[in-house]
This record gives structure tokens, C-alpha cells and sequence, in this order.
């Protein structure tokens, strides 16, 4: 056997990659929840399934001979919307008023689905071809599956926050912040509250379709992604676009580097701590200046 | 968020009448003649029961809503197995010490949380919840007797002081458990410190402002939740006679508040029944288990989306609305 | 007023409802001529361990369906009452009282995972009625055989425990002249478990464990876990998790090009279907019990297993409740009578061919796995299909 013949020369180097792309991948989870909890203003429980949705139409068009993550991608947007819609205007914005049973009802969403995709295609994992690292240079592995959660979160989360800055955006913003005015501008309120909700789904639904060949795909694969971009956006103080990504790829390094300094077992209960500590430090999250916002 | 209601007033004595009837209908149904099995899913069901009460204490009344409840749940019945398998306590002295333990977790989960608000309080409760479930997934212990290792997802057993326990006993046992637990959690509701809970659960910036010590009260909320959730949990060790992860699992902390959502936040009376009601009607009627999830879920969306403050909730508002002369609810 | 109104005509709905809760036997009393042989299965049918519960299942249906084209057990239709344990003790408890208070069970085979099963050993023994253990492994179980026969002589477990397991395993490291190996697993009992029990079988033949991990079963990085492993350049990777985070950790290692050939305990990484995704080479190894083609009942059973449902066993979560159901009815008929008692004895005292060999029951009721008569198999993925590489024949 060649002991030479492993790509990763730089360790420590190649830790520090993989835990901002597992950061990223936390983003990218997290993108569509940001929206939800700032716009919508909901703890949304079934982004999860969505992350799900997409993973199993990534695996669907594979078993039909389509192998191309864009197209994946885009029908599992599709789909997801199409549900997010009917989800959102059928039961989170008649419920709104009462954020705990939007909370509850939408875990029971996610409880409902996860039955279906058992039902629709089996209990059993079932796995895509992961395909080659994008590159090895330099005793480096640029993995491919974090470059496009890296490209893509950022992309996300860059969109949103220059959305959120323009004059399109402007209605997000007026109903995220001054749901009142905005009602009484003549805004259909509703209509684009399920609209945010819908494209949020969306955004879970392709974070699940882009990260499919990562993983296992099984009809439960949704539950540890949607505790992950609960933490990350809810921690991140729900205010800026910026503070989540940045938490995001945080709670990544810091998961990467405890499992390999500290160990492997503790890599989640180290970001759990991790979490338990920012808030004692500070009450509101990572992003909200001491005292800003009572919610 | 709804203030307490005087005793004497309609709702409140056909509530009493409701509770009454329950409880009688619950001590008269083992002579009806009940077979070992449904003796057992009752038993389940009120110490569940009485854990989605707790939940309600600090999720309902205080409305600091938790998704970590299951904590104080699995350190009692953890600490259960540990002193009575481990340490060799009677099981009585280690049902005292999982008592107390649950009560100082509960004051210190407490204190931390108190300055918190809203999602924060969740995501708090949920993250110390998940932390306790890693812990002991990975966790063995050492059996002195086997040369084996107990712990991690298998559990650890409890050492009871009887074996096969006749099952009208547990059943008993659990009910007058219940009875009790929720007649004091209903009498705390409807005292002094339960109208501070339902101010700050109001509006924590307005309760500050009256001169409510809110962090007190809050911590007190979950210092009680976590005794009583600690309570079922010593229950629920004495009748199963182990001690697992899925004690602590967000899963469970999850069912609690899912209780408590159907059955009316901050009633108590309401989740204590639907966690009844629904653990005996999924696990009690035999129904298959795709039949049993997708019941199960759709049942969660259907009656949040018609009664979306819970049904016992949603029944008091509609109640209230009548009783002011409105007629229709707004 | 208006209230206990509303309330007397409630009354109706509840009795009612109370009624279809009433056990359907008790309202058929005394039934046809010849009745049929219940056998209760436990097994996780919903949540996350609904693969392995499902595959359980149907592996235990085939027995069925086998055992009533010959006939029958002692001229009675074989009968399967079906209970979901989803993966807790006390519905695993409660599901086994179910199965044999109500739908009068003569034997239980089950469950999947430790709590589970210990959940309805208790349920089990305090009615006496024999429970087959075919997958969970921890020792707790047969140890309890041995410390209180009399309550607990109606538990045999069918499975490996984690000793024979790691000697296995350990067979076949030593002949592919391993001298340092890696141990991955996920951070729970029974991967703990194995990793001692491992090291310590192979302690002896100095081959030794150069890196061992526990990922954290819930929410785990892998990519860290690779990177330490494959820096201690072991001669193989034991991969101790049967289930689907199996299938990221092996995506993840093959990403680093490192040419390092890794062993999988089985479950997830044994489906076909999951292997034809991942890199073949370096070799993809994977234990069973039995595989297609280890001998000629095995390869019957995998060809009817397919046949019926589509896909190839895994020869670990459905080979083993298979052989476990064939092993009640054997002992049923050895027995001559539906009576636990008489089971027992039979079981203790006979030899009972599976499709993963001859089994035979040792003082604690652990089936007597690792010896010539019965032994797993190890194979290796090859592009579209699999070859037994150990034992060597």
C-alpha cells in the first residue's frame, strides 16, 4: 500500500476547508428559514421535509437517467413551492396569530411527510453516485458538494439581503417590520406572506436536492438539518442575513475542529454547548445589540 | 394569554364537572373488565399525561415555551436506574433524590433562562435537552453483576423493589398520581403566582413595568414544570422499569408540546387530556402503523388549523366571547 | 345547563368509541375448527428505524408463507399478528402484552434494537411464552438467562452477540493479514461495544487498532473523522454503523482518494442498490449472515426474498429473523405441541438448520455462532454484483 498515496497532506489546512464547507452546508439549510422567521415571522418545523422533498427528487430524476444537480434543483423548487403555497395559505397564515400551533401543525406537516416518503419510496436508504472532488491540489480536497453549498448560500443569502435593501424588497421589509402600514398601503398582506413561505420551502427543497449525493437519503433524513438551521438562524438573533451565515459557518469550523481535536462523539454536544453559551452571554442572539427588540 | 378564572364562574364549575366526570369514569374502568394491555397503555398515558401538564406549567401558563421539557423527565428516570442499579438505593430514597435533582435542574435551567424571551427560550431548552440525549447515547456504565456494560441507547433497568406488578396497581397507582398532579397544578394555576405567569406570559415588558419580579417567577415556573415532569418521570420508571435515551430525546419533548398545542396551551386540564386521549387512542387501538402516523399527523393539522389555540382553549375563548354578549368570535 | 345537555348526548359517542377498544377475541369466543398458530413479530415499522424493522418484517413473512406450503405447525396454518415498536421500551412492552393477552400469541419473535427488546423480554417471560431474539446484540439479555433461568429460560437469541461478531470479523482480519486497522463507529453502546470486544479478540494475533472514533449519532461531521483516520494510515477501516449514516461516512473517506479498503458490520452498506452508488475500489467489504450463494439454502432464500419484494436481503436485519422464525417452527414440531415448555426444551436441546448454517443454543440460549457449522460470510462489492471472499472455500 502507498502510505504517500492519500490526497490530504495538510490536515489541519483541509479541517479548516471542510468546517466552512460544513458551515456553508448549515447555511445553506438554513437560507429559507431566515425568511420564514423574519418575514412570516414563524418557527417553521417542517423545513426539514423540504430539505427531504428535495433530496428524494434529486434521487427520482437519477433513477430516470437525469444525473444533472441543475435540473434537480429546479424541480424540486418547483414541487416545493407548489406545497408551500397550499401549506401556507391553508394553514400557516389562517393560524399566524397563534405562532405555537403554526409551530406544532407545521411538525405535524413534517410528520405527515416523512410517512408518504416511506410509503412512496421505501423504508430503506437509498443513495446517487457522489462523483469525484471537484479537485486535489496542493494535498488539498476541494469537495465538490461544499463548493456548491458555499456558492449557493452565498448566493441565497446574498440575494436576500440586497433584496431585502432595494426598492423591490421594499414590501418584505415594510410587513417584517411594520405589519400595520403595510396593511393599510393597500398590501395584500396574506398573499405574500404565503408567497415568502413558499420560496422559503423552495430554498429547503434545493438545499436538499444539491446535497443529496452527499449523503443517505432516507424519509427521516430531514430532522437533523432542521434542528441545525433552527440553531443557526435562531441564534443568530433573526436579524441580519449576514450574522446567520456567519454563524453558520461558525458552528461548521467549530464542529470540524472539536470532533478532531476534542472527539468525534462530541462534535454536536460541543455545538450545543457551544449555542447554550452565546445565549447565556447574550440574551438575543449573536447579531441583536444588548436591549434592541423585545419579542 | 388569558388570566385565571374565579372559582364559582360557569366555565370554571362545568370544567370541574368535565374533570369530575373523567376521573370517575377512569377509577370505575378496570372493573369493567380491561384486559392487561389497555391496563398498560393507560397506565403510559397518564404518567404522558401528567408530563404534558408539566409542560403546560412552564409552556402554557408561564409561556416560556420549551422544546427541552424531556430533560427533566430523563434525568429522573436516569437517576432512578443509576442509584437503584448502580448504587444500590432502595428505590423509594433514589425516587427522592431523581425528585430533587429534577427540582435544582429545573431552578437552574430556571435562572439561565429567565433572561431570555420567545424562540430563544425554545432554542435554550432545546439545545440543553439535546445535549443530555447525546451525553448518555454515548455514555456506558458498568454493570457490577453481568461483566457487561449498561447505558447508552439500551438503557439502564431500574431496581424495583417488586416484580410483575399486578397491572390494576400501576394502573391505581398512575391514576391517583395524575388526579393528584393535576389538581395541584390547577390550584397553582388559579393562585397568585399563576396570574404573575399569565402577566408575564402576556406581555413580559408590561409585567416588568408593573413591578413583577419576572425572572423569580419565571425560574419558579420552571423549577415546578420540572418537578412534576421529574415526577412523571419516577412513574414512568417504576412502571417500566428502565431507563432509556429516548427519556431525554427532543422527540419526546416534542410530544409534550404537541400535547399541550391540542388541548389548549396554558388549561392545563386541556393537554393533560389530549395527551391521554391520543396516546390511548394511537397506541391502544391496535391501528397499523402507517395508519396510526398519518392519523396521527393529520389529526395535529386538521384540529390546530379549526381550533387554533387548542380545544380546550379555543372552546374557553368561544365561551368568553358568548358570555360578553358578542356572540360571534372575532 | 346547555352544557350537560351537550354532554348526555356525548355519552353515546363515547361508549361507542370505548367499545371498538374492547379486544375483538373476547367478543369471538370459541372459534373455527382447527385454530391457527399465532406468532407475534416486534419489530420498529415507522420512524427512523423503520428500514430495519421493515426488512425484519418481511423476512419473518416469508418464513411464514414457506412454513404454510409445507403444511403448516403440526397440521395448524401458521398466523403472524404484527406489533410496531417504534423504537421504544415501553410500546415494545406494551405491544408484547398486546400480542399475547390479547391476540393470544403462542411466541413472539423480536424486537430490532436492545431497548426494545428488553422492553418485551419482561412482557414476555412474566406470560412464558418463548421470545426469539434474531438482531439485538447487547449481552444484557443472555446474561439474564443465566442469572435467573427459571424466569427467563423463554429468551434464545438467533443473532451473533458482539463477542461473536468480533470474532468473526476478527477471522476474517487475520487472514487478510491485517496488521493495523481502524475502528469507526457511531457514539452508542453497542459500536463501543464492538471496538473492545475487537481489539480484544484481535489483541492476541497482534494486530492492533490504530485509531478508534464514535461519531455522535444524532447530527455527526464526518469529514474530520476520515481526516484523522486516514492520517494514521491503517491497513483497513472496520466500519462499525449498520445504518444510513454508514453510506456518507464511506462517500466521504473515497472523496480523499485515500486507498484504504473498508469492512462494514452490514445493514445499509449490504443493499445492492446503495452500493452500486459508491466507489468499488479500494474494496468495499460487508459481513452477513448469509449471502447468496454461501450454501444452497441461502441462495434459495435470497432468490425467493427477491423474488417477492424486489430487491436483494441484506443478510443481516432480514437473514437473521428469517432463520429465527424457521427455528420456532422447527422447534414447535420437535416440540409435538404448542406449549412453551416443551418448546424450550426442544430448543435447548436440538440443532436447527437455517440458511446461515446449523444452529444450536449454548447454557445462556446465544445461538452458537463462529464455528464450522455456522458462521457469517464476508463479501465484496463488485461492479454489478458481490463475491463471498471469506471463509475461503
Amino acid at each position: 500500500m502507498d502510505p504517500a498515496g492519500s490526497a490530504v497532506s495538510h490536515p489541519v489546512a483541509q479541517l479548516l476547508l471542510d468546517g466552512i464547507f460544513t458551515g456553508s452546508s448549515y447555511a445553506l439549510i438554513a437560507a429559507g428559514l431566515v425568511l420564514i422567521l423574519g418575514v412570516v415571522k414563524v418557527v417553521n418545523l417542517s423545513h426539514g421535509a423540504f430539505f427531504t422533498l428535495g433530496a428524494y427528487t434529486a434521487f427520482v430524476l437519477s433513477a430516470r437517467g437525469v444525473d444533472s444537480p441543475a435540473a434537480a434543483a429546479l424541480l424540486a423548487a418547483v414541487i416545493a413551492f407548489a406545497f408551500g403555497v397550499f401549506l401556507g395559505k391553508s394553514f400557516i397564515n389562517p393560524v399566524r396569530s397563534h405562532p405555537f400551533s403554526v409551530a406544532v401543525g407545521s411538525l405535524g406537516f413534517a410528520i405527515l411527510f416523512e410517512q408518504a416518503a416511506q410509503m412512496l419510496w421505501g423504508p430503506h436508504p437509498v443513495s446517487l453516485t457522489l462523483g469525484p472532488p471537484l479537485a486535489s491540489a496542493g494535498g488539498l480536497v476541494l469537495r465538490r458538494w461544499g463548493v456548491v453549498s458555499f456558492g449557493v448560500s452565498v448566493a441565497l443569502l446574498g440575494g436576500l439581503s440586497l433584496l431585502l435593501s432595494s426598492r423591490l424588497g421594499l414590501p418584505l421589509k415594510l410587513i417584517a417590520e411594520e405589519e400595520e402600514i403595510a396593511g393599510s398601503v393597500g398590501m395584500d398582506v396574506e398573499k405574500i406572506r404565503y408567497l415568502t413561505f413558499a420560496a422559503a420551502s423552495s430554498a429547503a427543497a434545493v438545499a436538499g436536492a444539491l446535497l443529496a449525493p452527499a449523503t443517505a437519503i432516507t424519509p427521516t433524513m430531514g430532522r437533523a438539518p432542521l434542528l441545525l438551521s433552527l440553531i443557526v438562524v435562531i441564534a443568530s438573533g433573526m436579524e441580519t442575513v449576514r450574522a446567520t451565515f456567519l454563524l453558520a459557518v461558525g458552528l461548521g469550523l467549530l464542529s470540524n475542529l472539536s470532533a478532531y481535536f476534542i472527539s468525534p462523539g462530541w462534535s454536536y454536544g460541543t455545538l450545543l454547548a457551544g449555542i447554550c453559551i452565546l445565549l447565556v452571554l447574550r440574551p438575543s442572539g449573536l447579531a441583536a445589540s444588548m436591549g434592541r427588540r423585545d419579542y | 394569554m388569558s388570566a385565571p378564572r374565579k372559582p364559582g364562574s360557569p366555565p370554571y364549575r362545568a370544567a370541574t364537572g368535565v374533570l369530575a366526570l373523567g376521573a370517575g369514569l377512569l377509577l370505575f374502568l378496570p372493573l369493567a373488565g380491561l384486559d392487561r394491555f389497555f391496563l398498560d397503555i393507560l397506565t403510559v398515558g397518564f404518567l404522558l399525561a401528567a408530563f404534558a401538564g408539566s409542560w403546560d406549567i412552564v409552556g402554557g401558563l408561564a409561556g416560556q415555551v420549551s422544546l427541552g421539557h424531556a430533560l427533566f423527565f430523563g434525568i429522573a428516570t436516569y437517576a432512578c436506574a443509576l442509584l437503584t442499579s448502580l448504587a444500590g438505593w432502595p428505590f423509594p430514597a433514589a425516587a427522592a433524590a431523581a425528585l430533587l435533582l429534577c427540582a435544582g435542574a429545573g431552578a437552574a435551567v430556571g435562572a439561565l433562562a429567565a433572561r431570555l424571551t420567545g424562540p430563544f427560550v425554545a432554542l435554550f431548552t432545546l439545545a440543553l435537552g439535546e445535549l443530555a440525549h447525546e451525553a448518555v447515547l454515548g455514555q456506558t456504565f458498568f454493570s457490577p453483576r453481568g461483566g457487561y456494560s449498561w447505558g447508552g441507547e439500551g438503557g439502564i433497568p431500574v431496581a424495583l423493589p417488586w416484580r410483575d406488578l399486578s397491572p390494576w396497581a400501576s394502573y391505581y397507582g398512575a391514576l391517583a398520581f395524575l388526579l393528584l398532579s393535576t389538581g395541584l397544578m390547577l390550584r397553582i394555576a388559579r393562585s397568585e403566582r399563576g396570574l404573575f405567569w399569565a402577566a408575564i406570559s402576556g406581555s413580559e415588558l408590561t409585567a416588568r413595568a408593573s413591578g413583577v419580579d419576572v425572572s423569580r417567577y419565571k425560574t419558579e415556573a420552571f423549577l415546578i414544570g420540572g418537578l412534576l415532569a421529574g415526577a412523571a418521570g419516577v412513574g414512568f420508571a417504576a412502571h417500566v422499569g428502565r431507563a432509556t435515551a429516548a427519556d431525554l430525546s427532543l422527540e419526546l419533548s416534542f410530544q409534550a408540546a404537541t400535547f399541550a398545542a391540542i388541548g389548549g396551551r396554558g388549561t392545563v386540564a386541556g393537554p393533560v387530556a389530549a395527551a391521554l386521549l391520543l396516546h390511548v387512542l394511537f397506541q391502544g387501538s391496535g391501528l397499523g402503523p402507517a395508519a396510526r402516523v398519518l392519523l396521527y399527523a393529520s389529526a395535529l393539522l386538521l384540529v390546530l388549523r379549526f381550533f387554533p389555540s387548542g380545544i380546550a382553549g379555543t372552546l374557553r375563548e368561544r365561551a368568553r366571547a358568548r358570555r360578553m354578549g358578542g356572540g360571534g368570535t372575532p | 345547563m346547555r352544557f350537560l345537555a351537550r354532554l348526555t348526548r356525548a355519552v353515546p359517542i363515547v361508549l361507542l368509541s370505548l367499545s371498538l377498544l374492547v379486544p375483538k377475541h373476547a367478543l369471538a369466543a370459541g372459534a373455527g375448527p382447527v385454530e391457527s398458530l399465532r406468532i407475534g413479530v416486534l419489530a420498529p415499522l415507522s420512524g427512523p428505524f423503520a428500514s430495519g424493522g421493515s426488512a425484519f418484517l418481511q423476512a419473518v413473512t416469508l418464513a411464514e408463507k414457506r412454513a404454510n406450503a409445507e403444511g403448516g405447525v403440526l397440521g395448524r396454518t401458521v398466523e403472524l399478528v404484527v406489533a410496531d415498536t417504534q423504537g421504544r421500551v415501553e410500546i415494545a412492552r406494551s405491544e408484547a402484552l398486546r400480542l399475547l393477552s390479547r391476540e393470544k400469541a403462542f411466541a413472539l419473535i423480536g424486537a430490532y434494537l436492545s431497548e426494545e427488546t428488553v422492553g418485551a423480554i419482561d412482557a414476555a417471560s412474566s406470560a412464558r411464552a418463548v421470545l426469539l431474539v434474531p438482531v439485538a446484540a447487547t449481552a444484557e439479555i443472555t446474561d439474564r438467562v443465566v442469572r435467573e433461568y427459571g424466569r427467563y429460560r423463554y429468551v434464545f437469541r438467533v443473532g451473533y452477540s458482539i463477542d461473536q461478531w468480533a470474532g468473526m470479523m476478527a477471522a476474517f482480519l487475520s487472514e487478510r493479514k491485517i496488521r493495523r486497522y481502524a475502528f469507526v463507529g457511531a457514539s452508542i453502546r453497542w459500536n463501543r461495544e464492538l471496538a473492545e470486544a475487537l481489539a480484544k479478540a484481535l489483541g492476541p494475533r497482534e494486530i492492533l487498532p490504530v485509531y478508534e472514533a464514535f461519531y455522535s449519532p444524532r447530527s455527526p461531521v464526518f469529514e474530520p473523522v476520515v481526516l484523522a483516520a486516514v492520517g494514521k494510515n491503517p491497513d483497513i477501516l472496520v466500519l462499525g454503523d449498520p445504518g444510513a449514516g454508514s453510506v456518507e461516512f464511506v462517500k466521504k473517506v473515497r472523496e480523499t482518494g485515500a486507498p484504504l479498503p473498508i469492512l462494514s458490520v452490514g445493514g445499509t452498506l449490504g443493499d445492492a442498490r446503495v452500493a452500486a452508488t459508491l466507489p468499488l475500489s479500494p474494496p468495499l467489504y460487508v459481513q452477513a449472515a448469509a449471502w447468496k450463494g454461501s450454501s444452497p439454502e441461502a441462495t434459495g432464500y435470497a432468490e425467493r426474498f427477491a423474488a417477492r419484494y424486489g430487491y436483494a436481503p441484506v443478510g443481516y436485519s432480514d437473514t437473521l429473523p428469517y432463520d429465527a422464525a424457521s427455528i420456532l417452527f422447527s422447534a414447535i414440531r420437535a416440540a409435538g405441541r404448542a406449549d412453551s415448555e416443551a418448546v424450550v426444551t426442544a430448543l435447548e436441546a436440538g440443532v436447527f438448520p437455517g440458511v446461515a448454517g446449523r444452529y444450536r443454543f449454548d447454557r445462556s440460549h446465544q445461538a452458537v455462532w463462529g464455528t464450522p457449522e455456522l458462521s457469517g460470510v464476508v463479501v465484496q462489492w463488485e461492479k454489478g454484483g458481490s463475491r463471498i471472499v471469506f471463509p475461503a472455500r
